[in-house]
């Protein structure tokens, strides 16, 4: 049972980097370049509302976010749904946005997960809450406002070279929607082997930011 | 400025998205008020960006563009009214300040608390004040209990909590806490199981014995 989900897991999770094949007519330049172009699309809807750079926000990230959302277990209508709530938030809220601080992908990402927590918790308990969208996100460290693309291509990088046991333990936190504990039993690790990994896991990712930056 | 924090294997259960409501909360409480811990999360989400952006992406409906496009023309709703904690606690998020506006009850001498969440998994978050002096007996727990000081202190196994400080109980650890005799005590408190109902939990701290 446990190793039948530990398989499943670990496919799912994908250690390989998928490629994008894409459907839509979305071209995918190299990381960086992508990255940059997304993230002045949301300068430009702060800015100036400009309609065409959320398409191109909506085009590049409503189909991953979906994926994402279904990766944790939406069903494909609920999780089109998240998409577009995710998209809406992106336009109300590109203000808040600081291309020096993080990534599009990042910041996208912190809207998607909070959504997604607000869906469940609604689900959970019905209550009426404040849009829990609101809910005050902790503001950036000052001095980690180095370069957020340049970090981004970086992450990317040491992600894709950290060794399948700490890759596994760290995706299936994003994409399992259970806690490391959780996941620990679900792979059939002890517990204090995925905290010891995850511990590695962020020392290679912390350092393989900050060489290069002096 | 903390000096006791959540593990690095807490806070990247935060950042993806896998901590229960009440848990949440208090390490969300916990990154208002500490730079450290912000950066590693700041990292982690950066993981959760890097992660999203490799993913294979889905088709969508149709027309799913053409309704966003019509939703960002909508007004969008007034945002909800905020309130600030007391202004002798570290900053709290909303919903904890609101508990603490409307939520509190005293539950024995010394000793208010104010649910804050509750989910339909058994874990909940609440405020508890505890009195000068006061303490707990010797206890250990059977769920995960995370603590968070907003206010004065408490010491624990020779170890001072104050304002930010962070802590994670469970089953293994076996404590009295006492709060320091200078003043109140107001933690933030998330815990997996309900087997006491809140209105014990305050009857569980015992006064200062003077001899």
């Amino acid at each position: 049972m446990n190793a039948t989900i530990g398989i499943e897991l670990a496919r799912s999770l994908g250690l390989s980097r998928g490629r994008r094949t894409s459907g839509m007519t979305v071209s995918t330049p190299p990381d960086k370049a992508a990255g940059a172009t997304m993230s002045a699309c949301i300068v430009r809807i702060a800015d100036h509302g400009d309609r065409d750079a959320f398409g191109q926000i909506f085009n590049y990230f409503a189909p991953r976010v979906k994926s994402y959302m279904m990766r944790l277990g939406a069903e494909p209508n609920i999780a089109e749904d998240l998409a577009q709530d995710t998209m809406l938030t992106v336009w109300r809220r590109a203000q808040s946005f600081d291309p020096g601080k993080a990534a599009a992908s990042t910041w996208i990402f912190t809207i998607a997960r909070n959504l997604r927590i607000d869906l469940a918790r609604r689900d959970s308990k019905p209550s009426p809450k404040p849009d829990p969208s609101d809910m005050p996100e902790a503001p950036m460290a000052p001095d980690d406002a180095i370069d957020a693309l340049e970090d981004q291509s970086r992450l990317k990088t040491a992600l894709s070279r950290l060794p399948p046991d700490q890759a596994e333990v760290i995706r299936a936190a994003y994409f399992s929607d259970k806690p490391h504990a959780q996941v620990a039993i679900d792979l059939g690790i002890p517990l204090g082997t995925v905290k010891s990994r995850i511990r590695l896991a962020f020392a290679r990712l912390r350092e393989a930011l900050s060489t290069e930056v002096d | 400025m903390a000096r006791f924090h959540p593990a690095e294997d807490v806070l990247l259960d935060y950042a993806a998205g896998a901590l229960h409501v009440g848990a949440r909360l208090v390490v969300s409480t916990h990154l208002a008020s500490c730079e450290v811990c912000r950066a590693t999360t700041n990292l982690a989400d950066a993981v959760g960006g890097a992660l999203l952006d490799d993913l294979r992406p889905s088709s969508l409906s149709a027309d799913a563009l053409a309704l966003a496009l019509a939703r960002i023309e909508r007004p969008a709703p007034p945002s909800a009214p905020s309130f600030k904690g007391p202004h002798d606690w570290i900053r709290v998020p909303d919903e904890v300040a609101n508990a603490y506006r409307s939520r509190r009850r005293w539950a024995a001498p010394g000793v208010w608390v104010a649910p804050v969440t509750s989910n339909s998994d058994g874990s909940r978050s609440y405020l508890l004040r505890v009195g000068a002096g006061m303490s707990v007996p010797l206890h250990t727990h059977t769920g995960d209990e995370m603590v968070l000081v907003l206010k004065g202190g408490y010491s624990d196994g020779g170890r001072l909590h104050h304002p930010g400080d962070f802590a994670l109980n469970d089953a293994s650890i076996n404590h009295n806490p006492r709060v320091l005799a200078d003043g109140e005590c107001v933690c933030l408190i998330a815990a997996d199981d309900t087997l006491v109902p809140l209105s014990w939990v305050g009857r569980l701290f015992q006064p200062l014995v003077r001899i």
